[in-house]
């Protein structure tokens, strides 16, 4: 129990710690930036390198194995890896990230959400300029209309909540438990696959479709492909299933995270 | 002394660590080995009670593992204690790591605002005392560049730059502070001792060197396996030293 007065009311030390903490989030996130590219020529320029070559190999290989021609295959390809490097590159970067940092929580007493929460931004605003170099090619495709923006909008939101709540979860858990790490790093290998980045979801049998109502990247990836690239939208039970998912992992990683951040410094 | 008038005050605060021999993992909580690990409980501090007045100067004193740094470490807000109520009434500065929170890769003003705005400060207040930080700090021709150019020393200045000037009303001091080069001392012990005589300014000490509290000090509280042994004069602290 900790209780705090700064001599005015407890609205105006509200709105003050709010503003606090998002001009503290503001900074972390510029260092977070800056700190990525300051040495490195290209700079921003190797976050599209990466997708780019996942992308070219994974068109080539899977013409293959895939029989049915998917038209935009590439395209499809290129926003589901973007999106899928955003998810994983914030996560494990994030999941360490409060034991990282043990000076910084030994030193002040801040908000500590702004240590995974800076990390993700800070990729969230990469992932933004990258999609949005996507875009000249995809406007020579025809495929998008107005309504894609508001469409690609909500599916990065939804995208920024689970990523946010999943890093404050992990990142918390791994104060304690040091092993969440490991844990985290295998599951993505697995969540890799299960997400559909390199298949269409439309691929999966009819008997086995529940399985992907676990998987809120299911719906997000949907509705970023149905904005770009006129793909089906998510059907309602998949959609409504992945909401509830992202809605409970954020609700989770919100209140573990504000439990244990009291007992961080125990276990630094 | 009631309630009323302090600026710190704690009501039976108690803080217990879990001593594990090994750090836990996930794998062992769920396949139930955990309880072969042996779980010791340490108490570091046992209900205290404590208020302390506004422009007091307060010594802490006691022998290692008394609780001193996790009195500190609660009032500072770093930790939260298991039971008891705390309350503070006013900005808490500690100078217990100086140079956390720098970033090589940024410049001396862009770390500014990063430090500050963690020790609390807004961007506003930063903007306003920049220039007072940079010139206490002597780093007037550096702050443009990468502090990974600057040397310990000077890091070392501008952490505690940044940390006087954040205007605060309460300062914790723990032993051991280094701050860099004899110049430096010299100039960061006159601008807490002009601290010290501010109207009141809350410091408290946490020290082993006998100077430091003597000079410093007014009240002194002796702290014995995690509970207030004694509580008065700096009598105790020279009979404590002695």
């Amino acid at each position: 129990m900790f209780v705090l007065h700064c001599g005015s009311s407890a609205m105006r030390y509200l709105s003050k710690s709010l503003r606090h903490f998002y001009q503290l989030l503001i900074s972390m996130t510029s260092k977070e930036l800056r700190a990525r590219y300051k040495h490195t020529f290209f700079g921003f320029f190797w976050l599209l390198v990466n997708p780019l070559l996942q992308m070219s190999v994974m068109a080539f290989v899977f013409r293959f194995f895939i029989k049915e021609e998917i038209i935009h295959y590439p395209y499809l390809l290129f926003l589901g890896l973007l999106i899928w490097n955003f998810f994983s590159l914030s996560l494990s970067k994030a999941t360490p990230s409060i034991v990282y940092e043990r000076a910084l929580i030994k030193k002040a007493r801040f908000p500590r959400e702004v240590i995974p929460l800076s990390i993700v931004l800070s990729n969230f605003i990469n992932t933004g300029l990258a999609l949005g170099l996507l875009f000249i090619p995809v406007l020579f495709l025809g495929t998008l209309q107005i309504s894609s923006f508001f469409y690609l909008l909500v599916a990065l939101l939804l995208l920024f909540l689970l990523t946010s709540g999943l890093s404050l979860l992990t990142s918390a858990l791994n104060v304690m438990f040091r092993d969440i790490n490991f844990f985290v790093q295998a599951f993505l290998i697995v969540w890799f696959y299960a997400t559909p980045i390199v298949y269409p979801l439309s691929f999966v049998p009819n008997q086995y479709q529940w399985l992907w109502f676990f998987n809120p990247l299911t719906s997000i990836l949907q509705l970023a492909q149905y904005a770009c690239l006129h793909t089906p939208l998510p059907n309602w039970q998949t959609f409504t299933s992945n909401l509830a998912v992202i809605v409970l992992v954020a609700t989770l990683g919100i209140l573990v995270f504000k439990k244990q951040a009291t007992k961080f410094d125990d276990w630094l | 002394m009631s309630k009323k008038d302090s600026v710190i005050s704690l009501r039976g605060v108690s803080k217990k660590y879990l001593l594990y021999h090994e750090k836990p993992t996930l794998v062992e909580n769920f396949l139930r080995i955990s309880k072969r690990i042996k779980k010791e409980q340490f108490t570091a501090l046992d209900k205290i009670d404590l208020d302390i007045k506004r422009g007091e100067r307060l010594g802490i004193i006691g022998a290692n593992g008394s609780g001193k740094t996790t009195l500190l470490k609660i009032i500072a807000g770093i930790t939260t204690p298991d039971a008891g109520q705390v309350e503070i009434k006013a900005r808490v500065i500690s100078l217990i790591d100086l140079t956390a929170g720098f970033h090589p890769e940024l410049t001396g003003e862009e770390n500014i605002y990063l430090n500050a705005l963690l020790l609390g400060m807004s961007r506003e207040e930063v903007d306003q005392k920049l220039e007072a930080i940079i010139n206490f700090a002597g780093l007037k021709q550096f702050i443009d560049t990468a502090m990974f150019t600057y040397s310990n020393g000077m890091v070392l200045r501008l952490g505690f730059a940044i940390a006087i000037h954040a205007q605060p009303e309460i300062l914790l001091l723990d032993e051991g502070l280094s701050i860099g080069d004899e110049k430096f001392r010299k100039k960061a012990n006159l601008a807490l001792i002009k601290l010290f005589k501010r109207k009141n300014f809350t410091v408290i000490i946490v020290s082993h060197i006998k100077e430091m509290i003597q000079e410093n000090c007014k009240r002194v509280l002796y702290l014995k396996t995690g509970k207030i042994y004694q509580d008065g004069g700096l009598k105790i602290a020279q009979k404590y030293f002695k």
